[in-house]
C-alpha cells in the first residue's frame, strides 16, 4: 500500500512539472515553428516575432512570457515524439542538440530545419545574427532598432570601462552541484568577454569554459567580486550560508560582502540585452564607480 | 496454488504482450490514427514510398521502438533465467556478472575519448563499443573467479568478483561523467538510464538475430540447468559438465545482454523480476521458465515503454527510471511474501 502511495505521489510530482504541462494553444493550420537554442529565442521575442513559437526547449527562460509556451525538453536530450508533436513546420536550432540519434530520426523524416549562419560570438557577430533573424521574419525594422539599442549601450559600457582605475579580479560559480566543489567560469567563456567588456577581469585562468574546482583553488585565487549564478544563489539566500561555502569565506569578496547574485543565462550566450547585462555587471563590480 | 499448464500459461502471455504491443504501437506523444497506421502498412507493402508525416513517424521511429522494446525485454527476461538458475540464487540478474556496467563503460568511453580515437564506424560505434566493454568485463568475471587450485569457477566466487567488477567499471563510468563536459556528462546519464527511442530497423534486425539465437540456443540447455538446480555433485552424477555449462550459458547471456544494452543503454530490474513472478505461477521447471521468461520481459519492458512515453506527454522519461520505479516495489512485495534464509 505504501509502495501504490508512494508511486502515485511521484507520478503526480512528474506530472505537475511546470513547463511540461504548458498548454498547446496554437491553433491548426498555421506556421508552427519550435525553437530549440536559448539565443535565438530570446531574439525572436526581441523581434516581436514570436506568434508563431509553438514550443521550446527548456533553457529558453527570458523573456518570462516565454515560460507559458510548451517545452520540448532540455536540448541536448530531445526526443523526436516529443517535438513531433507539436506538429512544427520548421525545427529553428543551433547546432547544439542532441542526442545524435534524434537529429538523425528528424532528418530521416524530412522535418524543415533551419540554422541560421554561424557568427563569432562577438558583438558585431551578434548584430549579424539579430539582423538575418529580422530578415527571415520580416522583421527588419525592430532588428534595427534591436541592434542599435545593444550597441549603444555597448558603447556606453566601454566608455565607462576606460574610466575605472582598478580591474577587479572576479570569480563567476556557477553553484548548484554538489556542495563542496565549483563550477566555475573561465577564460574562454563568453561570461569571460563579458567581464572584460564591464571592466573585471577573471580570477582564474584555464582554457577551459566552465571547470570544476576544489575549495583550495577558490581560496587561493582570492577574488575582490563572486558572482553566484541565479540557481545555487537564491537556494543559499534562504538561509544566509554563503560563508558556510568552503574556500569562501578566506576570500576578499566574502570579507568586503562583495558577493553577488546574476542570472545564469545572461552569461552563457550574446543578444540583444547584452549591453544591458554588462552595464549590470559593472554596477556589480564597480559599486563605487557606480552608486 | 495451482500451477496453470504451460500451454495456458503461455496463451495468456502472448495475449497480453499482443495487448501491449498494440497499445504501445498505438499511443505516444504523436496521435496516429488506426487509419493512419493501416494506410502506412498498405502504402509500405505496396511499395508506395511518398508517404505522410504520421506515416514516416509509425514506420520509421515508433515501429521500431515497440519491436526493440519486445526483444530487449525478452533478453532481460532469459537472461534473468538463466542467471538465476545457474547461480541457483534468486538476487541475481544479468547485471550482476558485470555486464552491464562494463558496457556503461565502454559507452561512456565512447562519448568522452570516442572522438579523439577517430573512429568512424558510423551509428555502429556507440553499440560496439558498449559490446567490447560488455564482454570484457564478464570475461574479467570469468577469469578472476576461477580458483587457482580446482581451474573451477563457485557460484559465490563469480558473485563476489561480479560486485568487484562492477563496482570498478562503474566508477569509471563516474570518473568519465567527472572528467566530460556537459553534453557528453548528458549523454552518459541519459545511456545509463536506458531509452529505446533511438531504435532504428538496422540495429533491430542485429539485436532480434542475436535474441532468437540465443533464446533457441537456451532452450537447449533448459534440462541440464534443472539438473544443476538438484545441486552441482547431483547435476554431475546426472552426466552434466558443469564447467562447459557454465561456460556456454554465460557466454549466452552475456553475448544477448551485451548487445541488448550497446543499443538501448543500461535497463535495470527486468531481468531480476520477470523470473520471480514467473516461480510463483508456473514453478521452476526451466523449460517454461525460459520462454516465458522471454514473453514475460516483452511485456514488462513494454508496458514500461508506454508508461515512460505517456506520464510526460509530450516529454518523455528514461525508461530505466520507470522499470526501477515499478520494478523496485514489486520486488520488495515479492520478498515480503516470501521467506529467504541464508
Amino acid at each position: 500500500m505504501k509502495n501504490n502511495i508512494l508511486l502515485l505521489l511521484f507520478a503526480f510530482a512528474a506530472l505537475s512539472c511546470d513547463r511540461f504541462s504548458n498548454k498547446n494553444e496554437k491553433e491548426e493550420n498555421q506556421q508552427r515553428i519550435v525553437c530549440i537554442s536559448k539565443q535565438y529565442s530570446e531574439i525572436i521575442f526581441g523581434l516581436g516575432a514570436q506568434k508563431d513559437i509553438v514550443a521550446v526547449d527548456l533553457s529558453s527562460t527570458y523573456p518570462p512570457e516565454i515560460k507559458k509556451l510548451p517545452t520540448i525538453g532540455y536540448h541536448r536530450a530531445l526526443s523526436s515524439e516529443t517535438i513531433l508533436a507539436m506538429k512544427p513546420t520548421c525545427i529553428l536550432h543551433d547546432n547544439n542538440i542532441g542526442p545524435e540519434h534524434v537529429v538523425k530520426q528528424l532528418e530521416e523524416l524530412k522535418i524543415p530545419m533551419k540554422v541560421f549562419g554561424k557568427y563569432q560570438s562577438t558583438i558585431e557577430g551578434t548584430d549579424s545574427l539579430i539582423r538575418e533573424m529580422g530578415s527571415y521574419f520580416k522583421k527588419e525594422v525592430e532588428a534595427d532598432s534591436l541592434c542599435k539599442k545593444m550597441n549603444s549601450e555597448m558603447q556606453t559600457a566601454l566608455q565607462k570601462t576606460t574610466n575605472y582605475k582598478k580591474k577587479p579580479k572576479v570569480l563567476i560559480i556557477h553553484f548548484g552541484r554538489a556542495s563542496n566543489v565549483y563550477l566555475v567560469m573561465t577564460q574562454k567563456s563568453t561570461a569571460a568577454k563579458m567581464l572584460e567588456w564591464a571592466g573585471g577581469e577573471m580570477a582564474v585562468k584555464d582554457e577551459k569554459g566552465m571547470k570544476q574546482l576544489s575549495p583550495e583553488i577558490v581560496a587561493a585565487a582570492d577574488p575582490d567580486i563572486i558572482l553566484l549564478t541565479d540557481f545555487g544563489y537564491d537556494k543559499l539566500q534562504e538561509n544566509n550560508e554563503i560563508e558556510k561555502l568552503p574556500g569562501i569565506s578566506a576570500t576578499k569578496a566574502y570579507k568586503n560582502k562583495h558577493i553577488f547574485r546574476i542570472e545564469e543565462h545572461d552569461l552563457v550566450y550574446l543578444g540583444p540585452r547584452t549591453g544591458e547585462n554588462v552595464l549590470l555587471i559593472q554596477k556589480l563590480i564597480h559599486p563605487d564607480e557606480n552608486p | 496454488m495451482k500451477t496453470p499448464k504451460p500451454a495456458l500459461l503461455g496463451l495468456v502471455l502472448f495475449i497480453l504482450l499482443l495487448l501491449t504491443t498494440l497499445i504501445s504501437v498505438r499511443f505516444g506523444a504523436v496521435n496516429i490514427s488506426n487509419q493512419e497506421i493501416s494506410d502506412a502498412l498498405v502504402n509500405i507493402f505496396s511499395g508506395k514510398t511518398l508517404l505522410d508525416l504520421n506515416h514516416r513517424i509509425f514506420l520509421y521511429i515508433r515501429l521500431p521502438r515497440v519491436f526493440m522494446g519486445i526483444l530487449v525485454g525478452a533478453t532481460l527476461g532469459v537472461g534473468g533465467v538463466l542467471m538465476q538458475a545457474l547461480f541457483r540464487n534468486p538476487i541475481v540478474e544479468p547485471g550482476l556478472v558485470g555486464t552491464s556496467s562494463g558496457a556503461a563503460f565502454g559507452a561512456a568511453l565512447y562519448f568522452v575519448l570516442g572522438a579523439s580515437f577517430k573512429i568512424h564506424l558510423g551509428e555502429w560505434t556507440l553499440p560496439l563499443a558498449a559490446c567490447i566493454g560488455g564482454i570484457i568485463s564478464t570475461a574479467m568475471v570469468f577469469y578472476l573467479s576461477q580458483s587457482k587450485q580446482s581451474g573451477k569457477n563457485s557460484v559465490i566466487s563469480l558473485l563476489l568478483t561480479g560486485m568487484a567488477i562492477n563496482a570498478l567499471f562503474l566508477s569509471g563510468v563516474g570518473f568519465l561523467s567527472y572528467i566530460a563536459r556537459d553534453p557528453q556528462a548528458r549523454s552518459i546519464t541519459f545511456w545509463n538510464l536506458g531509452t529505446l527511442s533511438g531504435s532504428y530497423w538496422e540495429g533491430l534486425f542485429f539485436v532480434a538475430i542475436v535474441t532468437i539465437s540465443g533464446l533457441l540456443l537456451s532452450l537447449r540447455y533448459a534440462k541440464k540447468l534443472n539438473a544443476l538446480m538438484l545441486g552441482e555433485e547431483e547435476a554431475q552424477l546426472l552426466g552434466v559438465n558443469i564447467k562447459q555449462l557454465k561456460m556456454q550459458v554465460l557466454l549466452i547471456n552475456v553475448i544477448m545482454v551485451a548487445v541488448s544494452t550497446a543499443f538501448v543503454g543500461v535497463i535495470g530490474f527486468v531481468g531480476l523480476i520477470t523470473p520471480h513472478l514467473l516461480r510463483m505461477i508456473s514453478g521452476s521447471d526451466n523449460r517454461i521458465l525460459i520462454w516465458t521468461g522471454a514473453l514475460l520481459g516483452a511485456i514488462v519492458l513494454t508496458a514500461s515503454d508506454i508508461t515512460a512515453r505517456l506520464l510526460l506527454s509530450p516529454a518523455e522519461l528514461p525508461i530505466g527510471i520507470v522499470t526501477s520505479v515499478i520494478g523496485a516495489p514489486i520486488f520488495i512485495a515479492l520478498l515480503q511474501k516470501t521467506n529467504y534464509s541464508f
